[in-house]
């Protein structure tokens, strides 16, 4: 861990706890039919950080969207310093998020981009100055060494320099209440990571509220004075920090605590011998990966998982485009992306064109196409999944999950041995779902393999094999019932094996550190 | 907030003298632009040495002038993300109003002209809220300004006010006249994109939207305030035009709209929004103006010039790519 050289949590234990900044109370929210708030209650209190741990859906970026006053929640309330706010109420003036996606303009300056969001506690006169000069003390206070400067626009900056501006700029304003700070050492180094944690430790000395979400959990542990533990929309536990092991907290999430290293990937293991390889990544590293090994066999389903973003894409774009060295398929392929409207859908076509769009060509002969045959493909696949509507109605007429059956009828409709899904059922609704998922077994009885990557985790049950993911790795490789969702879970919060922390910490040299995170407490 | 402005006490990253190399790719499709400006100038004079006296420039220079504005219109709109395909007609409907209400009363011609800038602003607002393709829009705006000038006037005609011939035919010593009105809207141009308030939430708007809405500001207002100034711009472009020409024509200006896209690119401006290059496009703007004064020095055959100036004009997108590709 490398926020080693934060005094011990005793330490900087305050007497009575703070008066409540923002307080959630019974905050639902449904969007269309998930629901992702089922009934909030969550206090954050002035001189506190509060962390906030949670898997994948579980509902922490919309309950940090509700609680910043971004959206409104069906029912329930959130009150700001006691006074009932609606979203984009002044009183949410001093709740400030730092998104982990950032939230800044690349074309524009640093200093045009703090200007943007605090501009109304900056002078008129001079205010690029006045901008630029706030970003810099802000940035030398929170980040010494930040090598930014006001003028660099943001798309010349590397991640964790932008990372920087977020924070920042979410922290710039005249009266801080409540500081979010969502997953904000992602792409921040070990040393920028812990000059930030003494600052949010300043922070609170001065009374402001701080609400910490990440998925490293011993990050969480080592800064929070308080945790709380979504899970399905609600928050089933709200802990001190003092006493919590990372055990205890994986616990809360419905994770069930695997032995360390139980259970490491074997490069072999797994894949039965009988099974020819269709598709192979040999230790492919590099765009987000490091030292990736997948092998996806003959009617196999293969399934990737870990947290949202930890390289699962990367794995499908490189089976998808073999380019390199390190990928050998052998077979057609076919993708089905996950978002659909972005790129999956063809709205001006209509069903029938939609699904039968990447089978036209092995049922065209000679370039010519024969619309018979593709009449028959495609009312074979609606009756098969029931698509609602049929085949002439057009593709925008449809409901989401209907479109979302078109979608993955086209990757199977054509003749690919291979299908990769890229999280295709995220809001679908249950019924569909479990028409897919039989649609996929069945396939793959057939001989066809399946690569899926999936954000629920309750869908990894349908793989035969599968592998997590944590920060472009294979952390894991299960198969058969050591599938479980706990066990997901378990893996992919996992901190990184002793050596590399270890190393982290080393690489880390001691500095100078602000007066008031040593003597606070 | 004296808190948030203080000084800072140590600045690690010190202001160096030497641009960035971030800097350098952005300035330079203007520089590559000005390198063709420069070539063409050099053609042009070793054709026709007078072209190096003040008369000469001024005269290579004023047919530019009202192309380069519509220019900084059309680079205004760009900095938000949006296209303009309707400031060709504006800016000849702008010559129409200045060769007719504007010499029978001078008031009627302004007013009417100030509602043609608020016809910019409900655009904007329409674009805005209907959420209408700008393209669309403004393309669908070109054939009402179009009409309304074809119904003003039909042929071509009529004579502008006293005051703004004499705009057209002031010709000032030591300096080529022209210059005088590029440098200064590029200026205010420059003032209000770059260095305002409004500039900045207008190029934050073709920047990021999302980043805009959540810093509290008005996605409507910066758009709006983005298409008042096109309008007026368009019709400071109208007036230059009609001083020159002497007169009204609905259709004199109708190759503004792609010529005035194509400034914005030369000048480093880009169709994804967010960058406003005012410097860049008077530059670019006074390129492409300049090529068919080249063409017709050269004795190309007036046929063939279109074509002739799509190549150079290529040729030069080419040299912006390479460049770029260098300094990555």
């Amino acid at each position: 861990m490398h926020l080693d050289n934060i005094p011990p949590r005793e330490a900087r234990r305050r007497g009575p706890d703070g008066a409540p900044v923002v307080t959630a109370s019974g905050v639902t929210k449904t969007y269309g039919r998930t629901r992702a708030l089922t009934g909030v209650d969550l206090e954050v209190r002035a001189g506190e950080v509060l962390g906030l741990v949670g898997h994948n859906g579980a509902g922490k970026s919309t309950l940090m969207r509700v609680l910043a006053g971004l959206e409104s929640c069906d029912e329930g309330r959130v009150t700001v310093r006691g006074r009932h706010a609606a979203p984009g109420a002044a009183a949410f003036r001093g709740v400030r998020m730092a998104y982990q996606e950032t939230s800044l303009c690349p074309d524009l300056t640093v200093a045009e981009n703090i200007w943007l969001s605090s501009r109304h506690c900056l002078p008129r006169l001079r205010r690029r100055r006045a901008a630029g000069a706030a970003a810099r003390r802000r940035l030398d206070e929170m980040f010494p060494g930040h090598g930014v400067s006001p003028r660099d626009r943001v798309e010349d900056l590397t991640l964790a320099r932008r990372q920087m501006v977020e924070i920042a700029r979410a922290s710039l304003v005249d009266a801080l209440d409540l500081l979010i700070l969502d997953e904000p050492t992602e792409s921040l180094g070990p040393d920028a990571a812990r000059s930030l944690y003494d600052h949010v430790r300043s922070l609170t000395a001065r009374g402001v509220a701080v609400l910490l979400i990440s998925h490293r959990i011993g990050e969480v542990l080592s800064v929070a004075d308080r945790v709380a533990v979504l899970r399905d929309g609600a928050v089933i536990a709200e802990r001190p920090a003092a006493g919590l092991g990372e055990h205890d907290v994986l616990t809360l999430m419905g994770a069930q605590v695997a032995e360390r290293d139980a259970h490491r990937p074997a490069p072999s293991a797994g894949l039965p011998a009988d099974r020819p390889v269709v598709a192979e990544l040999r230790g492919a590293t590099g765009s987000g990966l490091r030292d990736v090994s997948v092998r996806v066999g003959a009617g196999e389903v293969v399934g990737l998982a870990g947290l949202a973003g930890q390289g699962q894409q990367d794995v499908l774009e490189r089976l998808w485009r073999p380019a390199r060295r390190d990928a050998k398929v052998r077979a057609t392929r076919a993708y089905v992306p996950g978002d659909r409207q972005r790129s999956g859908v063809l709205p001006l076509w209509s069903v029938a064109e939609n699904l039968v769009v990447t089978a036209m060509r092995g049922i065209a002969r000679r370039g010519l196409r024969r619309p018979a045959e593709e009449r028959e493909v495609v009312r074979s696949w609606v009756e098969r999944l029931a698509i609602r509507g049929g085949a002439d109605a057009a593709m925008t007429e449809l409901s989401g999950g209907n479109q979302q059956k078109v979608i993955v009828a086209r990757a199977f409709a054509s003749s690919a041995d291979l299908v990769l899904l890229d999280d295709p059922f995220r809001g679908v609704d249950v019924h569909t779902k479990t028409g897919l998922y039989r649609l996929i077994r069945e396939e793959a009885a057939r001989g066809r393999s399946v690569v899926w990557y999936s954000s629920e985790n309750a869908e990894m049950a349908h793989c035969d094999r599968v592998y997590v993911l944590r920060a472009g790795r294979v952390v894991a490789e299960l198969s058969g019932d050591e599938i479980s969702e706990e066990r997901i879970i378990a893996v992919s919060f996992a901190e990184p094996d002793p050596p590399t922390a270890a190393g982290r910490a080393q690489g880390a040299p001691g500095r100078e550190r602000p007066q008031e995170a040593r003597n606070h407490g | 907030m004296a808190d948030l402005t203080r000084a800072p006490a140590l600045s690690p990253a010190l202001p160096t003298a030497l641009p960035t190399r971030a800097e350098l790719r952005r300035a330079a499709p203007a520089a590559v632009s000005a390198v063709a400006m420069a070539v063409m100038v050099a053609v042009c004079a070793s054709l026709q040495p007078d072209v190096l006296t003040v008369p000469g420039l001024s005269l290579v220079l004023s047919a530019t002038v009202p192309l380069v504005i519509a220019a900084q219109a059309q680079m205004t709109l760009m900095s938000v993300g949006d296209i303009d395909l309707g400031i060709g007609a504006f800016v000849g409907l702008v010559t129409v109003i200045a060769a007719t209400s504007l010499v029978s009363s001078p008031v009627t011609g302004a007013l009417i002209l100030l509602g043609l800038v608020a016809a910019y602003t409900v655009l904007g607002v329409l674009v805005h809220l209907r959420r209408v393709p700008s393209l669309i829009a403004t393309l669908g705006a070109s054939f009402v300004w179009m009409g309304l000038g074809l119904s003003v006037l039909p042929t071509p005609g009529g004579t502008t006010p006293a005051w703004l011939a004499a705009f057209g035919a002031w010709q000032p010593a030591g300096f080529p006249a022209p210059l005088l009105p590029i440098l200064l809207v590029a200026a205010l141009v420059y003032l209000l994109a770059c260095r305002s308030g409004a500039g900045v939430r207008m190029r934050a708007l073709g920047s990021n939207p999302v980043a805009l809405q959540r810093a509290g500001l008005s996605p409507l207002a910066a758009r709006a305030v983005a298409y008042t100034a096109t309008g007026a711009l368009g019709v400071l472009s109208g007036l230059v035009l009609a001083s020159q020409t002497g007169g009204g024509d609905v259709s004199s200006a109708s190759s503004y709209t792609l010529m005035t896209v194509a400034a914005v690119i030369l000048g480093g401006g880009s169709f994804r929004g967010g960058a406003a290059v005012p410097w860049g496009v008077a530059i670019g703007g006074v390129t492409l103006g300049l090529v068919s004064v080249v063409l017709s020095l050269l004795d190309v055959p007036t046929a063939l010039q279109s074509a002739v100036q799509g190549v150079i004009v290529l040729a030069v997108l080419a040299g912006r790519v390479v460049v770029g590709k260098v300094l990555r």
